[in-house]
Order: structure tokens, then C-alpha cells, then sequence
């Protein structure tokens, strides 16, 4: 077996921002990232929508980098720049051609250091948010399913259950303090990762880490709300319409194990035998052999980038002759069987050799065909935000590889439980949908 | 030639000198029963990418039933004479790859990555389905009535209506018109049609088998012969098409999408395919329109108006015929002004020649996102098929970046006068009728239609 080994060095500067370099020469590109420790869950309350909103305004300028300078200046260095606002962090990123890499840095230290922006940029990316909102969830059908409708259902802490999109009059009632608030709390540099990987030597990289982002201040540690969520003790359900879809469909949530436990370990290859594609136990049972859906697929999302509270889920759009509860009851039948009976060891060894595949692409895998080097960059991150500890991205493939079959079932037996989960039923308002049963 | 752009604020530091842009050595091959091999090494990860593309699609075989390539390619994945459906999905897995079955217009393809270990494995199943597929009779209906079920499900989304009733107008007769069957012609489809669709297009004189990774080319090749070296079969034969309308002026063609809370704009004219000696000047006025964040339409109606999220032009090459176009979900109350915009920009580029520091700009830009695919493997094997399938000059890759900074602001006005069609572009939105129809029929002669393609009046 051959094994990957990343080379990764990294330091802390005297404000507390972390430093991750991963050389790699094969190719004059390299790519840059800074990651914050603050994503939607733990946006103000009363201010749906915002850590979203305010990731759209670190591109509206700084002090030395007018609006549409900071787009202009990466683009015109041959790169291509990006951000996500996601569960727990926000990120920013850039590919260039290497020779650029200073000009990034600097850019990227002078809105760390200074976000400077108006009434009129806020106003501005507002009206974008909307429409970002509008072509991706309510023009859409099946738009935000599941991943906006499932956390009211299946979370109680306003942390975890709320619209991380944001409702539209929280978006309207963000002011200009609310931003200037947001960016002197969360964006400090010892709340943040700056990360370089590819085509850079670590000496330079790290003097030109230092020349731009040291004179930044240390922030006061940022305070974080609490998303621990009380103990579930009940199946949830909830119902949404769907508007423009003709299929009924309904995704069922589990509430995971704490990260890097042995059972989150055996929830990640149990994950890869429910869900793994066709030879995923719900997609060959539902889609090819029943043939009750029409798509089933899921799974953990984004299984290295949050840090509290989420699910294992499964989404399922089933042909409309069959109901609800005996689409479910056929999933069911897939989770009962897992539960009885295991997994035998061949699937076992199949599922981890498709486990490993997968994390080598994870790692070498973009964002779109201009975004070399995403994966690695996103999991250098988390590992260095949440647990101090960079060097994972090496070494957590192990504890994939060893789990057992008997953790696999225990898994199973222990989470895929009634009382551990939620159930969204997303149900069209068509009539047409009824004429093809 | 000055590539560094003009108005860079005084802070910011300079570029260093680049690092040269090195496109790996690719070793071709022709075995002897036509197969054609190009490969290439890469080892950024334990792993590989192929794709066996055969050089036929839906447009071959139109006149039988639409998407049917598509459809035959769906069939492949469920079975051959060795394997079931579930064995070949659990093999794939026990060899840690993933694989995709497709087609489209002018190619249909087997697409897969997997460990190199197992590269030999992997071929050995990638063989199997391009020369064994047994098309199951249970799997062809089960894939049937699953396709039933997505046509439906596709006509509520907003891009796919624009999308589908833009290449209706540009293409007419021409197969490129028909992006997706109807439930009529799904329920249509034979098992015997797409075996013999097979028998056509899955032949090794009809393939180029591309392979990108962590290999040793020679050993490489050596496999491939043992794998696919007793495969035999033809060319299929090709076919004369119509050519496509040339529609004179502005029309609008309104796709009524009751309750929708935002407007699809998606506006387009005929423009080049790849092989076209102006492809590379389009595809630098297009960067400047609207191909790049920093591109003028971005920064008009998204940075500026704040009429939409994502605005964006390309130019869609066909292996016939290529076209340009424009897209933008917009606000509902903004789509005129959205339009004049959109128009604005187009008529500026025709008549204003570009600024030196903005075109300077913009060829620093396509020439440095263009080596970006050298850092995955999938990268590297996206750029190979460009070059291989649209049979680009051997240094393609090797001489784009000169040939883009040679440009000049007279090329682009030139370019943009005879491709950004604006008199005749046709303009499609997706909405709904009673909030847009006013504004859109501003933009010219207005025709409406439901989701089903039907003209409503």
C-alpha cells in the first residue's frame, strides 16, 4: 500500500495567527487561504444570515485596497479568489501563479488588519445576498433541502437550528456597527490560520508571513456561544412544502459522536457502506433494487471542516406512487439490517480501500478546475483551528483504517436510533406530481 | 511586452519574476486495431484519471430518438457478460475508483480515477463495459423509468428551461437543438436502439483512451495493449446535418415559470468552435465581458447594481458549431434594466477599444488561471482532451500563453464586432409571466411558452 505523506511545517506569530506551509514544486501555482474560527452557527442572535453577509463584505475593501481592488489585484496576477461562510469557519482563498504570492499576502494581511467599507457596500452585497438566496434555495426546486430545512427540525440550541442563510428581514436589519462589531471580534489574527501550500519555499514563506501579518495586533480572545445541545430523547419530524418539485422527498438525520472518538471513526465506514455511491446499501436498496426513489444519497457533511453539533443524513426523492412512510419504512429495513447483521469483513476491507482513495483525492482535489489544492487547504485548517494540530492531515487515515466490523454494527446499534434522529418530509404542492402515480 | 497591469495601487507589492509553465511530456500511441492512447504522468497523489472517449454522441444518433447516446451510456454501467450491475459497483469500490458512463453531443465517454495499484484491474472493468455491456433487460427498465422521472423533475429548474429553449432557437433542425428527451420519447426508448447504438459508437477506431497519473508511461502502455489490444471494430459512419438558423434581430422568448421569485436571464448568438483560428482573441473578450470575477458585466450588475449573485458569459464549443452567451438570475423589478446592462457592455466592447492597463489585465488573467490544472491530475487530463478532441495543433498547450499576450486592443474590438452579436442575440428568460412580461418585451418581438415547450399566448 502506498501511503501519502504531506511535508507541512508551521509556526504561531507573536498575535497568535497560525502559519501552515505545505511545499510542493510540481506545479508554478500556489495556493493561499486564511481561515477564521467563525462560521454561521455561532452568528449574533436576532442576526440570521450575517456571518454569510459579512464574508461578502471582506471583499468590498480595505485600507490600502479599494473596492473591487482587492478582485482586481488577484485576477490580474493570473489567480482566481474566492470565500465560504460554512458551520464553525469562513474562509478565503486565492490560486496564483507563484510569483504573485507576495501581493496575496498583502492583500490578504491589509483586510485582516483593516475591513473598510461603507453604507453603500453594504446595501450593495445585501441585494446580492438575496439573490444568492433566491438562485440557490427559494427559485430552486429542492432548493436548501436538506441543509436548511433539516436544523430547525432536528436542533433545539438556537446555535445549531436556526437559517444559516439568513432570513431576509435580519439581513435588512444588519447596520454598518453590526459589521465593524463582527470583524473587531472574530477577525483577529489569533482567531485565524493562514495557509500556503504548493509552489512556495517555507523560509520565504514564512519571512513573508511575518513581514505582513505580525504588525497585525493580537485581538481579545473572541467569546463563543455555546452550541451544546440539550439531550434528545424523541424521534423529530418536521414538513416543508416544495414549490416547484414533482417528486416528494424527505432526508432522515442522526445525530453524530464527538469528533475523532472511535464510534465517529466507525460512523465515517459506516457512512461510506450506507451511502457510497451505487454500492451504497440505501442507493442499491431503494433506487436499484425497490425502486421506490428516484435519488437517495447523503452523508456526513464536510466530515473535517465543523466543530459541534451535526448528522449523519440521508436525502431521498422517491417516486410518487409510493408514500412516505413506506419510503421510510424501507430505509428502515436498510438501517435494521446493518444493525442485526453487521458488515462482513469484505466490505469492510472494500469500503476502507475506497476510504483511502477518496482522502488522497480529497487532498489533491480543487475547488472547480481553478482552485488547486482546496481539500488540503480545508482540512489543514480545521485541524489546525479545532485542534491545534496540523500535522493530522497525515496521520487521522489510520484511525479509519483500523476500525472493525464489531465497532461498525456497535455504531450502528448505538446511533441509528429513533431518538437520535430527525426526519424532514419536503412534499410538493404540484398536483401534477399526483397525476404520475 | 508589459504584462504587469498599470493601476496597482502604490502599496502593493510588485510580481517576483515567474517560474516557467511546464506542460508534462505525453506519450501517444496507436494500437493496432485504432485504439489511439495518450498519456501522462503526474504523481501528486497514489492514483489515476482516465477517460475512454469514443467520437460520437447524441447529435450521431438523433434521428432515432433524443439523448440516446446518453441513455445507451446510462445502460453500460448495469452489466456485462461477466459482471451484474451490484458486482461491478462493488468491484469498483474494492478497487477504491469511481467511474462515470456519459455522452453528449459529439462524444460519449467512460470516465474513472482509481488507485494506481489496482490501475490494471480498473482497466480490465473499463474494457469490459466498452466491449461486453450486456444491457440487462431488468437494468435497461429500471434506467428507463428512472430517466422518466428525472425529464420531469428537470423541467422545474429555472437554468435548464432557459438552457433548453436557447438551443431550440440557435439550432432548429440541427440535432444540437435537442438537449433532453421528452417523457413520450423516453417511454419510446428500445433496448435494441441502444445496443445498436453500442455496436456503433463503442468501437477502438472510434476511441482515444487518456490516461493522467502516478505511472510509468511505458508499463503503462504495455497494459493497455494486453487489455485492449484484441478489441476490434469500425468507424461509425458519419452524417450530414442541417445547419443551424441564423436568426435576424433581437427576439425575446419568455418560459412562463409560475411563482418564480427571480428572473433566468440566458441570452446568446452563433459564435466558433475550437478549432475556429479566433478561438483564443473570443476567449479574451470574453474574459473581459463577463468570463472573470474583476470582467465588466461582474462589476456592473453585481458590484455595482446589486442585481444579481452570479452573472457570467462563455462560449460553448460544439464540435460544430460553437456559441456565445450571457446568463444572470436577477431580481424580478430588474430585468430590463438588467438587460441594458447586459447590452451596454456588449455594444461598448464593440465599439470602444479596450484600455491597455484593463487588456494587459485580463491576458495576465486567462494566461495564469490556464496553468492551473497543472497542479491535479484531473486538471492535467482536462486540458489533454481539449487539445485531443477538438484534433488542436500538437503545442496547443505549450504556445497559448504567448499567443494570448500578443493580443491587442485592435484584435479584441475586431473580435468582438464579429462574434458579440448584439443586434441578433436571442434572449431568453424564465419567469414568470405577469411580473416580466412588460419589461421583457421591450427588448424585442416577444414569444411565450410553458414549461413544456408549448407556445402560450
Amino acid at each position: 500500500m502506498t501511503r501519502l505523506q504531506i511535508p507541512i511545517q508551521s509556526v504561531t506569530l507573536k498575535n497568535g495567527l497560525r502559519v501552515v506551509i505545505a511545499p510542493d514544486t510540481t506545479a508554478p501555482v500556489v495556493t493561499i487561504g486564511v481561515y477564521y474560527k467563525i462560521g454561521f452557527r455561532l452568528e449574533p442572535q436576532g442576526r440570521s444570515g450575517f456571518a454569510h453577509l459579512f464574508e461578502h463584505m471582506m471583499f468590498q475593501g480595505s485600507e490600502n485596497a479599494a473596492k473591487m481592488q482587492h478582485i482586481k489585484l488577484i485576477n490580474s496576477s493570473g489567480g482566481t479568489l474566492n470565500g465560504s461562510t460554512m458551520y464553525d469557519v469562513t474562509n478565503y482563498y486565492e490560486a496564483v501563479p507563484s510569483n504573485a504570492l507576495e501581493r496575496v499576502l498583502w492583500l490578504e494581511a491589509d483586510r485582516m488588519r483593516a475591513l473598510k467599507v461603507d453604507d453603500e457596500n453594504l446595501r450593495n452585497q445585501r441585494d446580492v445576498v438575496k439573490e444568492e438566496v433566491r438562485v440557490n434555495v427559494l427559485n430552486q426546486p429542492y432548493g436548501g433541502f436538506p441543509w436548511l430545512d433539516m436544523p430547525p427540525v432536528a436542533f433545539r440550541n438556537w446555535a445549531n437550528a436556526h437559517n444559516f442563510y439568513g432570513d431576509f428581514a435580519d439581513l435588512d436589519a444588519a447596520s454598518l456597527p453590526d459589521v465593524q462589531k463582527f470583524f473587531r471580534t472574530y477577525y483577529v489574527p489569533n482567531n485565524a490560520v493562514l495557509l500556503l501550500l504548493g509552489d512556495v519555499k517555507p523560509e520565504e514563506g514564512f519571512a513573508l508571513a511575518e513581514k505582513h501579518f505580525a504588525p497585525i495586533p493580537e485581538g481579545a480572545a473572541p467569546p463563543f456561544a455555546d452550541p451544546t445541545e440539550p439531550p434528545q430523547k424523541e424521534e423529530r419530524r418536521g414538513h416543508v412544502e416544495e414549490k416547484f418539485g414533482t417528486l416528494p422527498a424527505m432526508a432522515i438525520g442522526y445525530v453524530l459522536p464527538e469528533r475523532r472518538t472511535p464510534e465517529w471513526f466507525a460512523m465515517a465506514l459506516l457512512d461510506q457502506a450506507l451511502h457510497g455511491g451505487r454500492a451504497g446499501r440505501i442507493y442499491r436498496e431503494l433506487v436499484l433494487e425497490k425502486q421506490i426513489a428516484v435519488e437517495a444519497d447523503g452523508g456526513i457533511d464536510d466530515l473535517f471542516g465543523y466543530n459541534g453539533p451535526t448528522q449523519l443524513t440521508t436525502r431521498i426523492l422517491h417516486k410518487p406512487e409510493y408514500s412516505a412512510e413506506a419510503t421510510l419504512a424501507a430505509f428502515d429495513t436498510v438501517i435494521r439490517e446493518v444493525q442485526e447483521k453487521g458488515i462482513s469483513e469484505d466490505e469492510l476491507q472494500q469500503l476502507k480501500v475506497k476510504w483511502r482513495s477518496d482522502y488522497y483525492s480529497t487532498l489533491e482535489g480543487g475547488r472547480g478546475g481553478y482552485m488547486p489544492r482546496y481539500g488540503l487547504m480545508h482540512l489543514l485548517a480545521c485541524f489546525t483551528l479545532f485542534d491545534n494540530e496540523p500535522q493530522l492531515v497525515n496521520t487521522i487515515l489510520n484511525g479509519f483504517l483500523k476500525v472493525t466490523r464489531e465497532e461498525v454494527q456497535r455504531a450502528a446499534q448505538k446511533y441509528l436510533q429513533p431518538e437520535n434522529r430527525a426526519l424532514v418530509f419536503r412534499t410538493p404542492v404540484k398536483s401534477d406530481a399526483k397525476e404520475a402515480a | 511586452m508589459a504584462t504587469i497591469a498599470k493601476e496597482v495601487p502604490t502599496l502593493a507589492p510588485a510580481l517576483t519574476p515567474e517560474r516557467p509553465v511546464t506542460w508534462p511530456k505525453r506519450t501517444r500511441a496507436r494500437l493496432a486495431n485504432g485504439l489511439e492512447v495518450v498519456l501522462a504522468e503526474a504523481h501528486s497523489i497514489p492514483k489515476f484519471h482516465g477517460e475512454l472517449y469514443f467520437r460520437a454522441g447524441n447529435a450521431l444518433v438523433v434521428d432515432r430518438a433524443s439523448s440516446l447516446a446518453e441513455m445507451t451510456a446510462t445502460v453500460v454501467r448495469t452489466g456485462t457478460a461477466k459482471r451484474a450491475s451490484r458486482q461491478i459497483e462493488e468491484d469498483l469500490r474494492r478497487l477504491g475508483a469511481d467511474l462515470g458512463t456519459s455522452a453528449g453531443q459529439d462524444t460519449s465517454a467512460i470516465s474513472f480515477a482509481g488507485l494506481s495499484e489496482f490501475a490494471e484491474p480498473l482497466l480490465q472493468l473499463v474494457n469490459e463495459l466498452a466491449r461486453e455491456a450486456a444491457f440487462p433487460e431488468a437494468e435497461f427498465e429500471r434506467e428507463r423509468r428512472q430517466k422518466l422521472e428525472e425529464v420531469k423533475l428537470e423541467r422545474t429548474s429555472p437554468g435548464f428551461l432557459a438552457g433548453e429553449r436557447l438551443r431550440k432557437v440557435l439550432f432548429g433542425a440541427h440535432p444540437y437543438a435537442q438537449i433532453s428527451p421528452s417523457e413520450e420519447q423516453v417511454a419510446a426508448y428500445q433496448r435494441e436502439e441502444l445496443q445498436s447504438v453500442y455496436r456503433e459508437i463503442y468501437t477502438p477506431e472510434n476511441a482515444l483512451l487518456m490516461l493522467v497519473g502516478d505511472f510509468d508511461p511505458q508499463v503503462m502502455l504495455k497494459t493497455i495493449e494486453k487489455v485492449f489490444g484484441t478489441w476490434t471494430g469500425k468507424k461509425p459512419v458519419a452524417k450530414e446535418t442541417v445547419g443551424p438558423p441564423k436568426p435576424l434581430g433581437r427576439r425575446v422568448y419568455l418560459v412562463h415559470n409560475p411563482g418564480s421569485v427571480q428572473t433566468q436571464i440566458l441570452a446568446g448568438c452563433h459564435a466558433i468552435t475550437r478549432k475556429h483560428p479566433d478561438w483564443l482573441q473570443l476567449g479574451l473578450t470574453n474574459s473581459l465581458y463577463g468570463g472573470a470575477f474583476n470582467s465588466r458585466l461582474v462589476m456592473n450588475i453585481r458590484e455595482d447594481k446589486g442585481y444579481t449573485y452570479s452573472p457570467r458569459s462563455g462560449v460553448l464549443p460544439l464540435r460544430q458549431h460553437g456559441y456565445f452567451s450571457v446568463s444572470a438570475a436577477v431580481r424580478n423589478d430588474v430585468v430590463a434594466a438588467s438587460l441594458t446592462e447586459i447590452f451596454y457592455e456588449l455594444d461598448k466592447l464593440r465599439s470602444v477599444p479596450v484600455p491597455a492597463a484593463e487588456l494587459a489585465d485580463a491576458q495576465n488573467y486567462v494566461t495564469g488561471v490556464f496553468s492551473m490544472g497543472l497542479a491535479t491530475q484531473d486538471g492535467l487530463l482536462s486540458q489533454f482532451s481539449t487539445v485531443e478532441l477538438n484534433e488542436l495543433p500538437a503545442d496547443y498547450l505549450e504556445t497559448y500563453r504567448d499567443k494570448i499576450r500578443a493580443m491587442t486592443a485592435e484584435d479584441l474590438l475586431t473580435t468582438a464586432r464579429k462574434y458579440f452579436d448584439s443586434a441578433n442575440m436571442q434572449i431568453v428568460v424564465v419567469g414568470d409571466r405577469a411580473q416580466i412580461e412588460e419589461q421583457a418585451s421591450l427588448f424585442g418581438a416577444l414569444e411565450i411558452y410553458d414549461a413544456h415547450g408549448k407556445r402560450i399566448e
